[in-house]
């Protein structure tokens, strides 16, 4: 039996580090928006690629954007 | 001397016209003891990501200013007790 092609994992590279962005603004919705699922959960750094100085950034970013109601803690999409 | 970024989600209400000279009230409290309105912006009303006070949306306003921590955390404390503040966030900019 033929074995599945062997993946090759590409390598992302994080956007911020490649555009250079010190500052994750938590108001800035719309780019947080891709950093979180469809659900509302943040999305893990396998996924984006980010690294994890940036993840971080993220996440802190998400959470403050929540506690301000600009992001959904959860949404019942689905 | 701090920078600081005060978000404020306040009733909606509340008549926007109203809005700025109210706001301009509680940030008086900084401009008497030495600090400094870097901007003050308005994004109006905008609907929330969840219920506050069973209020769908809110008035969001944004604050830059420059002061003391304790002056910040009295306007933090004066924001919360009125009633027609759903809301405050305060963050520093600039830490890492």
């Amino acid at each position: 039996m033929a074995k599945p092609p062997a993946r090759k994992p590409k390598k992302k590279v994080c956007v911020f580090c490649k555009e250079k962005i010190s500052y994750v603004d938590y108001k800035d919705t719309s780019l947080l928006r891709k950093f979180i699922s469809d659900r509302g959960k943040i999305r893990a750094r396998r996924v984006t690629g980010n690294c994890t100085q940036h993840q971080r950034d993220i996440a802190t970013a998400v959470k403050t954007s929540r506690e301000v109601a600009l992001l959904p803690y959860t949404s019942t999409a689905r | 001397m701090r920078r600081y970024e005060l978000m404020v989600i306040l009733d909606p209400d509340l008549e926007e016209r109203t809005v700025a000279p109210s706001l301009d009230q509680f940030l008086s409290v900084i401009r008497n003891s030495g600090g400094s309105v870097e901007k003050v912006d308005i994004w109006g009303r905008r609907r929330l990501a969840y219920e506050i006070k069973k209020k769908p949306d809110g008035i969001y306003a944004v604050i830059d200013l420059n002061a003391e921590p304790d002056v910040v955390k009295e306007l933090d404390r004066q924001l919360n007790l009125n009633e027609a503040v759903l809301r405050t966030k305060l963050i520093r900019p600039d830490q890492r």
